[in-house]
């Protein structure tokens, strides 16, 4: 059977010859009309939407949007912020990118009608530091958007006003972290709050509520004012809906992004039909289906278990290549969908190496607040590090899992899992290769390791 | 009451609980690293963590609040391992010499309970970002190679002391902790008050004293000697020597101290210590045995009354010497001399508060208590530089500021707490009773007044109405030099943004229109309801750790103990002491003074109390100084007086060394225990008027054998007093006066539904005195004065500290545009002259102080800046005006030696 074909709703002007980022082209496109509508219905009913929709969110976590939109306090009486999340800094993630190169109006249409659902009048962007051509596109696109009031004072000539400004990061991993996210955007380091109680959706920015979404999610959102949240939700699979963009990157003919109704196609479909399969030569190894933080996947690993289909529960006997590419199966199967980066690794890598490259990442980027966090990744890049540089012992593999085992779930934020399930699966899924490092490096071709950051 | 399972027993608490509070409160011990109660919960150690049944990650104890039905276990094997693992990788490279070093510090004791060994080493090479080592600073000593990241000293200075040193730089495994900025504490704007170090849980950051002579064997909870905040500390002693001390969480300080009160002690150990009694023959010092010197005493003194009358001796009892010896002093005079000539320091700082505080509203204390700091919405901070003068209430202030309450400075100068101001009221000097007038009418004018509060407990309130008008701000802002605006302003937050508190300072008496001064505040927080309230109130901040006992203890010409005219309490006092009382009105230290220069004062004994330096005019306190027969000198030092006049001098023990009790600003008397013994042959002050009394044949009255009897002496004359025991000092800490009764818990707030003197009181109206026009082409520049954060008044004690180090020198704060125009650079050396005198010091160029004005502290000997200050008095308490002093300045071509 063919793979299905991408579906581009988000992407649907990527890469499209003539298409340009200035308003003109946009409008020329259609944009702002959907806006337009949007504005004419009562606030609640747009909410409401989205809640039908059934949209996950694209950073990493697929939280419910409707969901953590109803979650906002809004008897507080303090303003209301929205936040995006323009901090694409998971490895091996390169969607909200082009989103905001290539097309920056649909992000601030998707704003727009977000602000307007949820009574927001003010926006920030957190874009990361390193996207700096990014940030001078979108102040642009603000500007042409505010001079034609899409955004600003008074949006379409209402009465309602909001503003949308751009921060820049300073180029820390953490800063994708929400509330690590918000306390750098009030000035402050990035170190995330705890939760409870300092939910965004209670306690946010400035001690407000606060939504804080990622950029693809509200370019989505955009869409399913548009089609309206029931027809959104027929696209993809039950609690699975929308499309989403995959960012393939490592050892395949085609690494890229495409644009794919979720959970329609499964790894091997992606791998192996859209990316046209290993390189010359080469087989698939393992491969990290969300995002660096990910479990790995070892090719030839099976997957076994019921899971509910419609109505029913059936079994499912799944090889990699067999899994659907969506939130659930993926988390079925002990890793996740994150942040739709998807990494393959050929037989060329060795996976003590990649793990060491990994845990070097973590560790420069830990925040440093916490101590299992801050020591414990610490601990894990040393361990890799002297294995890589020639001194590797045989239990090494298992220090590093009890170092790891250790930091998962006693830290203040998510980054806890995110840098100890790297060396958990790989020491799980590939512990030969950890014990047998020392000796399997003796035979190799001399030449030494090349430092890995 | 929230129904728990700890370890699979069930506990009842009370709602509202973090789940370590609750551990705590039933003796279950967890390691908590990174907890320490002065700052907010944090949850960044992890050690804390626990298990609770249904929630799938662990739990941190410290920031979880407790909720009903939580099942919690605390030492199961998962949360253990947890430890075992967080305190193993902590230690991994940790030095193992400090371990051994100091067992007891929090984190090596962790260590040991979970057999972690330190992997460290202090010799191991430095890490490529290296650990920051400094030992620059005087007291703390600085190595973050055993720095475990638990933010405690970023958190403590930020959130207690307001300060903002410590900063975590880089991340993640080269996280930090460093100077905000340049290279040391100091550069970073450290203001030693030791917060970091006193929570440091292992020993990155650590007292110099502790590293040179050891951890403390001993520790002794006391009270503080400098200011009059009365903050309560442990002082830590190895060997009978005082290797450091701590601050102890008490009523007033909730666990923080300064400089002074942290580090400032070696003075005890100074070599010119003076430990034996001393004779002046033929000008020389000769070292006399207590008997001899008792003798000389008695017999000089008595021979003086017979000669001269009792009017002719003066006694000068110190605000920083215990209640009870501040009794014994006034009976001495009273019950041994017969005189009424007894006076404190009080007379030079607050007497005018607590002159117009009595006559206002019946007690002459704070209305309020410190901890309602908190509580108000708005500060009036008065001439009072509290972050220098009172750094610990200064904090508080500065992070009531920070968490939203409006702050008004009223200062001719900027000072620190500027920072965080909503308003400055930037006046001219001598010009406050004017201001608060402007207030008064503003609030008057734009109907802010409380009326509810004037109709049931004001009167005079149309007569005030009528007065005040010719004070509207637009009528009068040229006067005090703040634009109406800002009046207006002022007064409609005060008013409005309620409860307001005020706190003030010498800034507000030591004018001639002192005590008038602060009736005119009195009537702001009269007018607007702000007294009798939790967050209200007229609040000095006094300046000196017993400035409030020693008045109210009798010290005082015209008072008896429990601060009673003296009238009143005659009959109580003389069937008590069953002797009869002298009748004629006695001189109180100016008056001593004036008496002096006209040859009537014969003998003089000062107790703890530097005349010479601390009185202003020094020229002309020299010239009466030089007319007394017999100047006794009791103190620790040869200061100036005894140097220059002394006859006799009588070693006293530091507060340090003796028992007794202090009651600090906000009317609460706390046990002041001695942690070590006396220096030499030094002996609390008690003990030697006691024995002078003995030789006199008065001894029956003076048989005390500790300072509890006089305590309780104390008690049974003044009622309000009655209910503070030494065990209950002992047992529940500091006791607020008044205290009727001994199952009475104290009174925080005064005047709640009636004045001490009634149910009603009368709104004063305040003229103002004009002062004299002082300013002239010879002397153009008007000077005012204050205290610095490291020296404390005559810095007898801070001068003999390292905290010299930190501010060796007054410095003369002159603004730019003065500075240039007199061609003056940064530390160049002037000579200030007034019409009395000249000083010599360094200028320091700021913006703090306003064109045509200047500043500077006043504690360097070597500067000696009371010798240009002149002999303007208050009218009601002959306060002197140290606050406004005309004077010349002028380049000085070579800079003078300095000692």
């Amino acid at each position: 059977m063919p793979a299905p074909a991408q579906r581009r709703i988000i992407f649907q002007h990527i890469d499209e010859p003539g298409y340009t980022n200035d308003l003109a082209c946009y409008v020329k496109h259609g944009g702002y009309e959907i806006m337009k509508k949007a504005f004419q219905r009562p606030p609640a009913e747009l909410v409401d939407e989205v809640k039908k929709s059934g949209l996950r969110g694209r950073g990493g976590a697929g939280f419910p949007c409707g969901v953590k939109w109803g979650l906002l306090d809004k008897k507080s009486g303090k303003p209301i912020y929205l936040v995006v999340n323009a901090d694409e800094s998971e490895p091996g993630t390169f969607k909200d990118r082009y989103i905001m190169h290539q097309d920056p109006h649909q992000l601030i249409e998707g704003i727009m009608i977000t602000c307007f659902a949820n009574n927001v009048k003010q926006a920030y962007i957190y874009i990361r530091g390193e996207f700096p051509h990014g940030a001078r596109i979108l102040e642009k696109a603000i500007a042409e958007a505010r001079a034609a009031n899409f955004c600003g004072p008074n949006v379409l000539g209402s009465s309602y006003g909001c503003e949308i400004y751009v921060h820049r990061g300073a180029g820390a991993y953490i800063c994708g972290e929400e509330t690590g996210l918000i306390e750098s955007l009030e000035g402050k380091r990035p170190y995330p709050r705890i939760k409870p109680p300092y939910f965004p959706a209670v306690l946010g920015l400035y001690q407000c509520p606060t939504i804080v979404n990622n950029v693809e999610t509200l370019c989505h959102v955009k869409h399913i004012a548009a089609m309206g949240g029931a027809e959104f939700a027929k696209i993809g699979t039950p609690n699975n809906t929308g499309t989403r963009i995959l960012c393939v990157s490592g050892h395949v003919q085609k690494p890229g992004y495409y644009e794919f109704e979720v959970g329609k196609i499964t790894m091997g479909e992606l791998l192996n039909d859209v990316c046209g399969g290993p390189l010359p030569g080469r087989k698939f190894k393992a491969v990290i289906p969300g995002g660096s933080s990910a479990k790995v996947l070892k090719f030839g690993e099976r997957f076994k278990g019921k899971r509910k289909v419609g109505a029913e529960m059936v079994d499912y006997d799944w090889a990699v290549e067999d899994v659907p590419m969506d939130f659930d199966c993926l988390g079925m199967i002990g890793t996740m969908g994150g942040s739709g980066g998807v990494i393959v690794m050929d037989d060329s890598v060795n996976m003590v190496e990649a793990l060491a490259n990994i845990n070097a990442f973590y560790a420069h980027e830990s925040c440093g607040q916490c101590t299992p966090c801050r020591e414990g990744s610490l601990w894990m890049k040393k361990i890799s590090s002297r294995m890589v540089h020639g001194a590797a012992r045989p239990e090494d593999g298992q220090l590093l899992k009890s170092v790891a085992d250790q930091i998962a779930g006693r830290t203040i934020c998510a980054f806890g899992e995110a840098c100890a399930w790297p060396t958990q699966s790989y020491v799980a899924k590939f512990g030969d290769e950890f014990k047998g490092y020392a000796d399997a490096k003796k035979t190799a071709k001399p030449g030494g390791v090349t430092d890995l950051i | 009451m929230l129904q728990v399972t700890i370890n699979g027993q069930p506990h009842k608490f009370v709602d509202g609980l973090t789940i370590n509070e609750a551990l705590r409160q039933i003796g279950v011990e967890i390691p908590t690293l990174c907890h320490d109660d002065r700052v907010d919960p944090y949850g960044s150690c992890r050690t804390c963590a626990v298990e609770v049944k249904g929630v799938g990650a662990l739990v941190t104890a410290c920031n979880t609040q407790l909720r009903e039905g939580m099942e919690i276990q605390t030492h199961s094997p998962t949360v253990e391992g947890v430890r075992k693992t967080l305190f193993g990788l902590l230690a991994a490279d940790y030095p193992a010499e400090a371990v051994a070093q100091f067992p007891d510090k929090q984190f090596h004791r962790y260590l040991k309970q979970y057999g972690v060994k330190a992997g460290g080493s202090r010799t191991a090479p430095a890490p490529d970002v290296p650990f920051m080592q400094d030992a620059s600073h005087p007291y703390i000593n600085v190595d973050m190679s055993q720095c475990v990241t638990c933010y405690r000293c970023v958190r403590i200075c930020e959130e207690v002391q307001g300060q903002f040193v410590w900063k975590a730089w880089n991340r993640g495994d080269t996280t930090r902790i460093l100077p905000v900025r340049g290279e040391t504490m100091l550069d970073g704007g450290c203001v030693s008050c030791g917060a970091c170090v006193d929570t440091c849980p292992s020993g990155a950051l650590e007292d110099i004293t502790v590293l040179a002579r050891g951890v403390p064997t001993e520790w002794t909870k006391t009270i503080c000697s400098y200011c009059g905040t009365g903050c309560e500390v442990n002082v830590g002693t190895r060997d009978g020597q005082i290797t450091t001390i701590r601050p102890s969480d008490g009523p007033s300080n909730h666990g923080h101290t300064c400089v002074k009160g942290r580090y400032a002690f070696d003075y005890v150990y100074a070599e010119e210590r003076i430990t034996s009694p001393m004779i002046r023959r033929n000008g020389q010092w000769e070292d006399v045995s207590w008997d001899e010197v008792i003798k000389y005493i008695s017999t000089k003194l008595a021979e003086t009354i017979k000669q001269h009358g009792p009017d002719s001796i003066g006694v000068l009892s110190s605000a920083r010497g215990t209640n009870e010896e501040n009794f014994v002093a006034q009976k001495f005079a009273r019950v041994v001399l017969g005189n009424n000539n007894i006076d404190c320091c009080a007379r030079v700082c607050h007497s005018p508060t607590a002159a117009a505080m009595k006559m206002t509203l019946g007690t002459g204390a704070a209305t309020n208590s410190l901890d309602e700091i908190e509580l108000a919405r708005t500060i009036l901070v008065c001439g009072a530089n509290p972050t220098d003068g009172h750094p610990v209430t200064g904090a508080r202030i500065k992070q009531a500021a920070r968490h939203g309450a409006k702050l008004i400075i009223v200062d001719p100068r900027v000072i620190e707490l500027n920072e965080f101001a909503t308003l400055h009221l930037q006046l001219h000097a001598g010009t406050n009773v004017v201001l608060f007038n402007a207030m008064g009418a503003a609030i008057v004018e734009e109907g802010l007044v409380d009326e509810e509060f004037v109709r049931t407990r004001l009167t005079e309130y149309e007569e005030y109405r009528k007065f005040i008008r010719d004070f509207s701000p637009e009528k009068v802002e040229k006067i005090c030099g703040v634009p109406a605006a800002k009046i207006r302003e002022a007064a409609r937050i005060y008013a409005t943004s309620k409860p307001s508190l005020s706190v003030h300072g010498l800034g507000m008496t030591e004018h001639i229109q002192g005590t008038e001064g602060i009736m005119a505040l009195v009537n702001l927080a009269l007018l607007t309801g702000n007294i009798g309230k939790p967050g209200t109130g007229i609040n000095p901040l006094r300046g000196q750790n017993n400035v409030q006992g020693a008045p109210h203890m009798g010290c005082e010409p015209k008072l008896l103990a429990g601060y009673v005219p003296i009238e009143e309490a005659r009959a109580q006092f003389e069937s008590a002491w069953h002797v009869p009382l002298p009748t004629h009105k006695g001189l109180n230290m100016i008056d001593m003074l004036d008496a002096a220069t006209k040859g009537k004062m014969k003998a003089m004994w000062a107790i703890g109390y530097d005349i010479v330096m601390t009185n202003p005019n020094t020229h002309e306190t020299r010239r009466a100084m030089e007319q007394i027969d017999l100047v006794i000198v009791q103190d620790l030092f040869l200061n100036a007086t005894a140097r220059e006049f002394g006859d006799v001098f009588l070693p006293a023990a530091s507060s340090f060394e003796k028992d007794g009790t202090f009651m600090n600003g906000e009317r609460r008397i706390q046990r002041v225990r001695g942690a070590a013994k006396p220096q030499g042959l030094a002996r609390s002050d008690w003990e030697i008027v006691c024995q002078v009394a003995k030789a006199m044949g008065k001894g029956e009255h003076f048989a005390y054998r500790s300072a509890e009897e006089i305590w309780n002496e104390v008690r049974s004359l003044w009622p309000e007093g009655q209910g503070i025991s030494y065990a209950r000092l002992d047992k529940e800490g500091g006791l607020q006066w008044p205290c009727f009764e001994e199952n009475s818990p104290g009174t925080p707030i005064l005047h709640v539904d009636h004045f001490t003197h009634g149910k009603t009181t009368a709104l004063r109206r305040i003229e103002f005195v004009p002062p004299p026009q002082i300013l002239s082409a010879e002397f153009p520049f008007l000077l005012t004065t204050g205290r610095n954060l490291y020296q404390y008044n005559a810095a007898t004690q801070t001068s003999r500290t390292p905290n010299n180090g930190l501010h060796p020198t007054d410095y003369l704060q002159i603004s730019p545009v003065d500075a240039t125009r007199l061609g003056l650079a940064d530390g160049e050396t002037v000579r200030l002259r007034s019409t009395q005198g000249t000083a010599e010091l360094p200028v320091q160029i700021s913006d703090h102080v306003k064109p045509g004005e200047v500043y500077t502290t006043f504690h360097s000997v070597r500067v000696f800046l009371n010798q240009i200050t002149t002999s303007q008095r208050d009218r009601y308490t002959q306060t002197p005006e140290y606050k406004v002093t005309a004077v010349n300045i002028a380049k000085l071509a070579t800079p003078p030696v300095v000692v």
